[in-house]
Formats: structure tokens, C-alpha cells, sequence
């Protein structure tokens, strides 16, 4: 009998389903990832008029972006790990780039819900409309600034093998992520930090974001922010994949 | 895919696996037959899972040589992958997916046209249709066992691997798990288990080979052991009940020292 390799994207497809259906149903992760992310939109309604509507949409789809990318790909990377869940489909024959690659998808998937969730209660509740080629130009941004959180987030479990220590690593991150990122950006804790925080990958995600939201004023300050948001996904990315280990025990 | 009967279908040569500088596994060689159970046995740390892990390619080994089913793991390890079934130590499953949805995720992994007949019948087989739709973290661990088995065999593989299966198992589903592993021997799969249990090995396993600090120091069928030591002062020395089993054996070969 002749042994034969099973069709790849039958495999993949299968992948996926379990792995949309496993987010689906994670959903403190997604209430963390799209709720918070829409609370920040309605709540800071009353800032449109002084900072614009590029500045509070902007501000909160990155929010969502860090949320997915720590709470969403992180701590569930971490978790799965721990429990063996990586080494038991790594087993099975289908290329080991599958298992992140769908996970990654599924994450895409997630930071497309999270910018048609922001556009339209944006436009809902705080009237906020942007032309065709500020919802498209956002949309593409959204998955670069995507990119960068989902490499940061690699990193992390990358660096720490320990899924309680991802999880509150995290956390602290995203924490750390939305009070530096939204105060500071204000100028809450001075001019340094707040030049810190515009170049940081909080502040460059912010920028280009903003920025992609009104094409006719995209300027330098913007462009260097998308290099900036790319090289920060590149290198993250880079580490994540270097140090990262498919099993909390080592192998 | 090697279809005579008593064929090789696992050939492990010369193995050796290292963490750092520690040898966890050294110059291992031992095969596994169709038809056959075998039995990897050893105390905590004496190189099992590594071995098995080789085996499955999670870890690339130093040196050596697995085949399966006649394909090197290293260099053609989808189709060896593709010839092997694996149940491993940890019941490792999304605990948010449904026995319903985990079944039809690996059988879409494996490529196996799953009807909605052959699906009820392998939830019949493993006693599981009442509660196809319950979550994979809200069953028992007996229960959790049956599902990573059927699993393992879900695309009728010559190999079956399977990491302490029984472990933290009740007797009952000690037993009926040992039925379910005889039965994949009757159908011509070979089966390769490690187990800290000696009764479990002398039940079910035709040959075992003892490892102790990664190096095999004994292979053969368990009765044949218990006659080939049974005179060995340091198996006598184990010996509880005056009788030889195949623990005093295992025993009087590994130590009396308790292993981390």
C-alpha cells in the first residue's frame, strides 16, 4: 500500500475552523480585544471637538491592536503551549508553519472585526465619517500596526517559557501599553516622555493610524512612523520566532 | 507502508539525544514489529519520552537512524508522520472544542473522509455518543484517554504511539484501555508504549526493552526477562514475594534509588 501525504490545504482548512471556533468561544479575549478598544470611543466622544476624530479613533484601534496581540495571540500561544497543544498537532504530517500561520489568521481576522467595529460605532455614535480612501488606507494600516503587537506579543512567549508568567506579563504590558500610550501622548507626564511615546510602537502605530485616516495630510512625520511600525514588526517578529520554543518543557 | 505481518515497521538505530552537554539518550537500537506491542520501560529521567519524542520528530536527535514504515523521520518526515499515530503524555486537546470538533479537526489533518456514520460509530466505539457535544476539559480523565486514542488511530496507522497511556487511569479504564490497545494489535499495527507500570507491560506488551540512564540495558519478551534474571542477586534482593516478576527484575537491572 502506497503512503500518501494528506492534502494540505483539507489539512489547513481544518486547522483553521478549530482554530476561529476556539477563539470564538475565548471570549473574555474577545470582549478584551473589541470592547475595550469601543468603550474608550464612546467614553472619549466628549475629546473629538478639541483633538479630532483621527486622534480617538486612532487612539482606540490601537488599543485593540495591543489587546489582540497580547491578550489574544500571546496568552493563548502561551497556553497552548503549556498544554501540550502545539506538540500534538506538530506530530501529525502537516508543515509546522501551519500551526502558526492559522493562528495568525485567525488574529487577522480579529483585527478586521476590531476596525469595521471602530468605523462604524465611530460613525454611530460619534459621527466620525472618513473619505473611501481613509477607511481603505486605514484598513491596510490597521494590519501593519497588527503586525507589530502580533510580533511583540511572539516575543514575549518567546522570551518566557512559563504561561502564568506570559499571562501577567502581559497584562502589565497592556496595561502599561494604554496609560502611557493615551495619558502620555497628552503630555500628562511631561514633554521627554511624551516624545518617548510618539516614537515608541505604541506612538508609531498611533501616528500612522491617525495619519492614514486623513490622506491628504499624510506627511514625513507619518512615513517615518510606518517604517518605524514595519522595523519594529520585523525585529519582534524576528526574535519572537528565534527564541521560541514549540514546548514549555524545552524540546 | 510495509504490509507482511511480523515486519519491521519501527527501526530505531544508534539514537543518541542531547539537551546541552547532558546525554539523555545514548546509542539506543531496538525495533518494533507489526502486530507487536513493545514496551519502552525506565525510571523517571532514563530517556523514554526522548526516545519517543525522536521517534514522533519533535526533537532532532544527535546521531542515529528512525525509520518508519521504512521513511526516515529526518528526512522524509511527513510520510513517516503519515504512517504513525501518536497519544501523548499530556491529554492535549483544545479544552474549548467539542470530542465532535477535535475528531474532525485530525481527521481533516490525517485526510480522512469522515461521514456522519463513520462518526457516530467511533463515538459508539468509544462510548462517548451521549456526550459528543461536550467540551474536551469537561470530561474525565478515563474519558479524555479514549478520545486521544481513538485519535491516534483515526487514520489506521502501521504505528501507534502512545506515552503512558494508562497513567492516572481507575482500573477499570486501566483494563478496558488495555483491551483497546490489544485490539490494535490484532489488527496488525504495531504499538510502541512507554510505562512506569510493570504490570501493565507484562499484561499487554509482547517485548520490552528496559532503558536506564538512555542506554538500553535489556530487551525481550517479559517472561523471558523474569527467566533470564530470576537467578541475579540483585533481582533476588528485590524480590518481595518470594515469586520473581517482572518489577523485581526491573528493579534488580535500574536500582533501588529513587529517581527525581
Amino acid at each position: 500500500m502506497e503512503t500518501k501525504i494528506p492534502r494540505t490545504s483539507e489539512a489547513f482548512r481544518s486547522l483553521m475552523r478549530a482554530d476561529f471556533t476556539t477563539q470564538w468561544r475565548n471570549r473574555r479575549s474577545v470582549m478584551m480585544s473589541l470592547l475595550v478598544p469601543l468603550i474608550i470611543l464612546i467614553s472619549w466622544k466628549g475629546l473629538i471637538d478639541k483633538f479630532g476624530g483621527a486622534f480617538v479613533f486612532s487612539i482606540s484601534l490601537t488599543i485593540g491592536l495591543v489587546s489582540i496581540g497580547m491578550m489574544g495571540y500571546a496568552i493563548s500561544v502561551a497556553r497552548d503551549r503549556d498544554k501540550g497543544i502545539f506538540q500534538r498537532l506538530r506530530v501529525t504530517p502537516m508543515p509546522t508553519s501551519f500551526i502558526m500561520i492559522s493562528r495568525l489568521m485567525v488574529q487577522l481576522g480579529m483585527i478586521a472585526l476590531l476596525t469595521l467595529g471602530v468605523f462604524i460605532i465611530g460613525y454611530e455614535v460619534d459621527k466620525i465619517s472618513l473619505t473611501p480612501a481613509g477607511y481603505v488606507l486605514t484598513f491596510v494600516t490597521a494590519f501593519l500596526g497588527g503586525a507589530l503587537y502580533l510580533g511583540f506579543g511572539q516575543m514575549i512567549v518567546g522570551l518566557i517559557k512559563n504561561a502564568e508568567t506570559v499571562n501577567s506579563t502581559t497584562r502589565l504590558v497592556y496595561i502599561a501599553f494604554i496609560m502611557l500610550g493615551m495619558f502620555g501622548e497628552l503630555g500628562a507626564f511631561g514633554t521627554e516622555l511624551k516624545n518617548i511615546i510618539h516614537w515608541s510602537p505604541f506612538g508609531t502605530v498611533k501616528t500612522m493610524l491617525a495619519s492614514a485616516m486623513q490622506p491628504a495630510i499624510w506627511n514625513y512625520d507619518a512615513t517615518i512612523a510606518l517604517v518605524a511600525t514595519v522595523a519594529y514588526a520585523l525585529v519582534f517578529s524576528f526574535l519572537g520566532i528565534k527564541w521560541f520554543k514549540w514546548s514549555s518543557a524545552g524540546a | 507502508m510495509i504490509d507482511q505481518p511480523g515486519a519491521s515497521i519501527l527501526q530505531v538505530e544508534n539514537l543518541n539525544v542531547f539537551y546541552g552537554t547532558f546525554q539523555a539518550v545514548s546509542n539506543v537500537t531496538f525495533n518494533v514489529k507489526s502486530g507487536e506491542i513493545f514496551g519502552l520501560l525506565g525510571p523517571n529521567g532514563a530517556g523514554k519520552t526522548s526516545t519517543l519524542s525522536a521517534v514522533e520528530g519533535l526533537l532532532s536527535p544527535e546521531s542515529g537512524e528512525i525509520s518508519v514504515a521504512g521513511f526516515n523521520i529526518s528526512k522524509q518526515p511527513l510520510l513517516a508522520k503519515a504512517n504513525m499515530g501518536v497519544q501523548l503524555q499530556a491529554t492535549s486537546f483544545q479544552p474549548e472544542l467539542t470530542i465532535t470538533e477535535i475528531i474532525k479537526l485530525y481527521a481533516g489533518i490525517y485526510g480522512v473522509d469522515l461521514s456522519v456514520d463513520r462518526l457516530n460509530s467511533i463515538l459508539q466505539n468509544i462510548k462517548l455518543e451521549e456526550a459528543a457535544s461536550k467540551r474536551f476539559g469537561q470530561l474525565s480523565g478515563g474519558q479524555q484517554q479514549r478520545v486521544s486514542l481513538v485519535i491516534s488511530t483515526i487514520h489506521d496507522p502501521v504505528l501507534v504511539l502512545l506515552d503512558e497511556p494508562t497513567s492516572g487511569l481507575d482500573p477499570q479504564s486501566r483494563r478496558q484501555l488495555w483491551e483497546r490497545i490489544e485490539a490494535i494489535r490484532e489488527k496488525g499495527h504495531g504499538v510502541l508504549l512507554t510505562t512506569h507500570s510493570m504490570e501493565e507491560a507484562e499484561a499487554v506488551c509482547d517485548r520490552i526493552a528496559i532503558i536506564d540512564h538512555g542506554k538500553v540495558i535489556a530487551t525481550n519478551t517479559p517472561q523471558a526477562l523474569i527467566d533470564l534474571h530470576k537467578n541475579d542477586p540483585d533481582v533476588i534482593n528485590a524480590s518481595r514475594k518470594g515469586k520473581i516478576t517482572l518489577e523485581d527484575v526491573f528493579i534488580g537491572l535500574t536500582g533501588k534509588t529513587v529517581r527525581a
